[in-house]
């Protein structure tokens, strides 16, 4: 090994034990759904905020203050992320099926099961979950067993379509979880309900 | 001889002890999309990353040079990472029904990006995503990371 070569290792060992190049980069994207948000980044040195898309930080140290947010711009904070962007899966889709009497969908909700078959098979999804719920109307234990048999009813429905059954899971939450919060024994179509979230 | 059974013996109890953990509790969260080399650091395991494989909490997930992941918790955070990325699942609860929620998540190195979910909505204060220099805190929104 050349005198130069073995300078230069040196050098890189140094700085790598020094970690003097170590820092961290946070900036904010513009949320999918378009709600705004705001990010704060903190440390033991003090702490800044970032509450525009495309604005940016950097740190240093954990002992320095982060620098106030710059805007890096789109196309920037895009080069940076690219791979990570270019694999990020999408939100996860939720569906509400209602009923009339126990365990029959309304006819509008039976209209929706295409769409979920068609979502679980783009999305090659193997995480299904079936969540069932009731309104107030009847005992606790009566509305857990109720929920419970909605939630298997979906699930019954999906799989005579063709979804594996070991890709869905069933967990019901009886009376305790209204969409619409209501008094005990009050009917109520709109708590009468199963949510199917496809990831 | 008598050494390497007791050795060999001990590796199979933590290996049958951690499998069993890791099936017995819930899960967080899936590997929903990837491509190149993707690992799972689970305890003493190291587990080659496969679209749908289910984590638990703790886990550890890290890519290769050529490797990237998508991320879905179980709250619908969607957490998706660059080449030479790694993050640890520090800690995952979402029972909103019992008020128990808490996501943190840590970046050792690499580019990552971090769509908020349900936890992020009804405890925003529960939600802390650390690197080596800083702690993150998000209000509902997209926010992209790179820890050198």
């Amino acid at each position: 090994m050349s005198r130069m070569a073995r300078f230069t290792l040196l050098f890189f060992l140094i700085a790598l034990a020094s970690g003097c190049a170590k820092k961290t980069l946070v900036a904010m994207a513009p949320d999918p759904d378009g709600k705004p948000g705001i990010i704060t980044v903190l440390n033991e040195a003090g702490s800044v905020t970032i509450e525009t898309p495309y604005q940016a930080t950097k740190i240093g140290d954990a002992k320095d203050q982060p620098d106030a947010p710059v805007q890096l711009g789109k196309e920037a904070v895009e080069k940076i992320f690219k791979e990570a962007l270019s694999v990020q899966p999408q939100r996860p889709l939720h569906y509400l099926l209602y009923f009339k009497g126990e365990t029959t969908l309304t006819s509008d909700s039976a209209k929706l099961l295409p769409d979920i078959i068609a979502t679980i098979r783009k999305r090659n999804s193997n995480d299904i979950s079936v969540v069932g719920h009731t309104d107030t109307l009847g005992s606790k234990e009566f509305n857990t067993t109720l929920s419970h048999d909605r939630a298997k009813a979906v699930k019954a429905l999906l799989v005579g379509q063709g979804v594996e059954e070991n890709s869905i899971r069933t967990t019901s939450h009886g009376k305790e979880n209204p969409l619409i919060p209501t008094g005990d024994n009050v009917y109520e179509p709109k708590n009468r309900r199963v949510e199917v979230v496809v990831k | 001889m008598r050494t390497i059974f007791v050795e060999i013996l001990i590796a199979v109890l933590m290996l049958t002890s951690s499998l069993a953990c890791g099936s017995s509790a819930e899960h967080v969260g899936i590997v929903k999309s990837m491509a190149g080399e993707v690992e799972i650091a689970r305890g003493d395991l190291t587990l080659n990353a496969e679209p749908n494989l289910k984590l638990f909490e703790g886990d550890i997930v890290q890519t290769g040079p050529n490797g990237k992941a998508g991320l879905i918790l179980e709250d619908d955070t969607v957490i998706s990472m660059g080449n030479n990325s790694k993050i640890a699942i520090k800690s995952f609860m979402f029972q909103p029904n019992e008020k128990k929620l808490s996501l943190i998540a840590r970046i050792f190195q690499g580019t990552v990006s971090f769509l908020s979910g349900r936890i992020t909505q009804l405890a925003p204060d529960q939600v802390r995503i650390e690197t080596p220099h800083a702690t993150v805190g998000t209000r509902g929104t997209h926010v992209l990371i790179r820890v050198d």
